[in-house]
């Protein structure tokens, strides 16, 4: 490698923030080993070489397992929800006029409050969080649809009017091909939702979910397990995140 | 009506809102006129004096307050697309297709057989100098580029009646001129009519066979002009006395509609967001 | 849509909107008083009024907000701060920005609740893990927005200030602040919203005292009418604080 080449790499912001993570895993690593007492931290190292057997406790898998269901049945509900309904108070100007701001009023609303009504209402099983997690996330789909309908250009539906297009041509060669990029943001947005309601839920009571675990390991000081559990869903919720990311950018593709 | 005529016009007015609300805005007054099959009209006159509103109306996109208008004997009740094409001035190209895709989805929605599409489309491009971008996006290609694209779009529609709402507006001059003096061989080739908004004086006199001048809002024509020069026009057509003298009668006639606009427009405080 | 939509209604619109209201209450009074409704799971929404008229004229929500408020202060302006300075430090530099903005959105992609339990295993219980947690999810839109901010002023600006001889403080306070202020203070308020939401959150999940907790308790004592009427509650004054928050915003930005 050239001189010049070596310190194009040296600048480029991919190896910057590999840098920084290390950085930042090298801190907690001598934290954790040298200046922590080992009941409220454990170091990277420890928690990685222990991921067996944090996993290998009995019941984690299925918890986590649980939690992965109850999050891809509850994005795929606010989805379908959020869509039709965006898509109806998009097109339809009196239903949106009436009912837009009672969403909008309900979507600002601390839903944490009701958490404990939907645990007696759906019991405390999937369903509940399953519940919690939809209408975590249908909010800002249907709110991101709706806008995506009504901003697009009033001159490409006159066009498509004079050129002789009726209603449904309308519907499919106009507006959907033009909310489609504003779908994926809307599900990207909705799938932070989903994923908020569904952890929140399952935090808040499961005799066997990942509320269960993190409480145990809280209550017997084992940051260990704590931390690798933590970490594996975190890891999840940003693959996740990241992959509607790749989809909103690639079906945005003609709108740069 | 006689065989010639194209586009009847009958005491078409419009007005914007129910008289007493706020929007209320009376765009254009009572107007009649003809337009002969094969001719090119040019409609030009002040910022907001109804020439695109007329155009819309003539169109079928837009119903008149009152009064009607009739196309080919049939009166106008709605869009006709085999009949009437539009070349709009922002672009309405999809962006989300191609420039091939926009052309073939134009002749969907009118009704062409599948078969003849691609074979039109091709023609269509070829005739604007487009064939080699006809798989780029709108978003790819310059203003001019995309306003050749919009005509060759509404070229494959194999319309008698082509309206243009001011469609070289949002470009510079220099492609103006070039796409002014490439619509005019087509003119020549083709024969169809065509209604032109514009706002340049030199474009009109340039294109037209006929130009109607509109007085300021609300808006009725003033004048018409008639420019006695045949189809294709030549480059140096720009440079002749009978240019000269045709456009500075049009910019005499021009000049007090526009100055009563702009005063009608300094009378009026401004409202928030205007300068936006 | 199509132009010459039939403009709608405004009349029909504020019946509808004044209707749908009207008949969820009174499918609510039904349930409870007619249809044979457990009380356990929806309490006579009379019932639910009196004990928020009771809980209001009492006063009993005093201390629970006092806590609530309390940690939402405190880990509002540890994130403000931090937010506010680490923000425009990274956004200095382009390839500052374009390390750490991807870092700090991928991790604010993470519902940053996951991390109450180790507070806890920290701080135990008190308000210190909820304050912590606060001010940890909060942070992360106060610092990408004042990135944002600071990142996106126009460069003929600052080009323009340099060349008429303006110092490092004298472009920040006059040119750098002023054109990023509407994009960070829109941060704040997200962050205040952000605060409060995981605040009463964390309560609900993990704590002694607060408003969350306290709807909580309620639940698990079966008191319904008092639970409905602490919800209320709490919804109020989060709609409150957010109007207050949004009409500061909204002052901040005008000249």
């Amino acid at each position: 490698m050239t001189a010049l080449s070596l310190r194009r790499v040296a600048a480029s912001p991919a190896l910057g923030r590999l840098i920084v993570i290390a950085a930042l895993l090298a801190i907690w690593e001598v934290a954790a080993r040298w200046l922590v007492d080992p009941m409220f931290l454990a170091p990277p190292s420890q928690v990685v070489w222990r991921l067996g057997a944090t996993f290998g406790t009995r019941g984690v898998p299925g918890a986590i397992g649980i939690t992965l269901l109850e999050l891809v049945v509850a994005f795929a509900l606010s989805a379908a929800i959020g869509i039709a309904a965006g898509l109806v108070l998009g097109l339809h100007a009196f239903s949106r006029k009436s009912f837009m701001p009672m969403v909008l009023l309900v979507y600002g609303m601390p839903q944490i409050t009701i958490l404990p009504l939907f645990i007696l209402y759906f019991g405390i099983g999937p369903a509940s969080k399953i519940a919690f997690g939809v209408t975590h996330g249908t909010f800002p789909i249907v709110v991101t649809v709706a806008a995506g309908v009504q901003n697009i250009r009033p001159i490409l539906i006159a066009c498509a009017h004079s050129m002789g297009a009726d209603f449904w041509q309308r519907l499919r060669y106009v507006i959907f091909p033009h909310v489609v990029p504003t779908l994926f943001t809307g599900m990207r947005l909705g799938m932070t939702g989903v994923l908020l309601g569904v952890l929140l839920a399952e935090l808040y009571v499961s005799t066997a979910g990942i509320g269960y675990f993190t409480t145990l390991f809280t209550q017997n000081f084992d940051p260990t397990k704590l931390l690798g559990l933590v970490g594996t869903l975190a890891a999840i919720a940003i693959v996740l995140n990241a992959l509607m990311r790749r989809l909103e950018r690639h079906f945005g593709r003609w709108r740069d | 009506m006689t065989i010639d005529t194209a586009i009847r016009i009958s005491e078409v007015s419009h007005s914007f809102g129910e008289e007493g609300e706020a929007r209320h805005v009376r765009a254009l007054l009572d107007t009649s006129f003809d337009i002969a099959r094969g001719e090119l009209l040019c409609l030009i006159g002040p910022s907001g004096c109804g020439k695109s509103t007329l155009l819309n109306i003539v169109g079928g996109l837009l119903a008149p307050t009152t009064g009607r208008v009739d196309v080919f004997g049939k009166q106008v009740a709605g869009p006709m697309p085999r009949d009437i094409a539009f070349v709009f001035q922002e672009s309405a190209l999809f962006p989300w297709n191609t420039v091939r895709e926009n052309v073939d989805l134009a002749m969907r929605f009118q009704g062409v057989a599948k078969a003849e599409r691609a074979a039109r489309a091709a023609r269509a491009l070829t005739a604007v100098g487009l064939a080699e971008f006809a798989d780029h996006f709108p978003g790819q290609l310059s203003g001019g580029m995309r306003q050749r694209a919009a005509l060759a779009r509404a070229l494959s529609l194999q319309t008698d009646i082509l309206l243009m709402d001011e469609p070289f507006g949002a470009l510079d001059e220099q492609t103006r001129m070039i796409l002014g003096e490439d619509l005019s061989v087509l003119l020549a080739q083709t024969r169809k009519t065509i209604v032109f908004v514009t706002h340049s004086l030199g474009e009109a006199v340039f294109l037209a066979d006929r130009v109607a001048v509109f007085s300021a809002r609300p808006g009725t024509i003033k004048k018409v002009i008639a420019v006695d020069e045949p189809h294709p026009r030549k480059p140096d057509f720009v440079t002749s006395q009978k240019f000269t003298s045709l456009r500075n009668e049009l910019y005499a006639l021009l000049h007090d509609e526009i100055r009563k606009t702009m005063s009608a427009e300094r009378a009026r405080p401004p409202t928030p967001g205007a300068l936006s | 849509m199509s132009g010459g939509a039939k403009p709608v209604s405004r009349a029909a619109v504020i019946a509808v909107q004044i209707a749908v209201p009207v008949v969820l209450v009174a499918l609510w009074y039904l349930a409870t008083t007619r249809w044979g409704v457990s009380r356990i799971l929806l309490p006579n929404p009379v019932a639910a009024l009196q004990a928020l008229i009771h809980v209001l004229a009492t006063g009993a929500f005093l201390g629970d907000l006092r806590v609530t408020l309390f940690e939402l202060a405190v880990a509002f302006a540890i994130s403000a701060t931090s937010g506010g300075i680490g923000g425009y430090f990274i956004s200095r530099s382009t390839w500052r920005i374009r390390v750490f903005e991807p870092l700090l959105s991928a991790i604010y992609s993470v519902p940053l609740i996951l991390f109450l339990p180790l507070y806890v295993l920290w701080f135990g219980l008190g308000p210190a893990s909820k304050i912590a947690l606060g001010a940890s999810i909060s942070f992360f839109p106060v610092v990408l927005n004042t990135v944002a901010g600071f990142g996106h002023v126009d460069r003929t600006l600052v080009t323009a200030a340099r060349a008429m001889g303006a110092s490092d403080v004298q472009l920040f306070r006059f040119v750098l602040l002023p054109a990023a202020f509407p994009v960070i203070l829109a941060g704040m308020r997200l962050g205040f919203t952000v605060a409060l939401l995981s605040i009463i959150g964390s309560e609900a999940l993990a704590s002694l005292a607060g408003l969350g907790h306290h709807i909580v308790e309620l639940s698990e004592n079966m008191e319904m009418p008092g639970m409905f009427a602490y919800i209320a509650f709490v919804v109020a004054i989060a709609a409150i604080l957010n109007l207050v928050v949004s009409t500061l915003e909204a002052r901040g930005r005008r000249p």
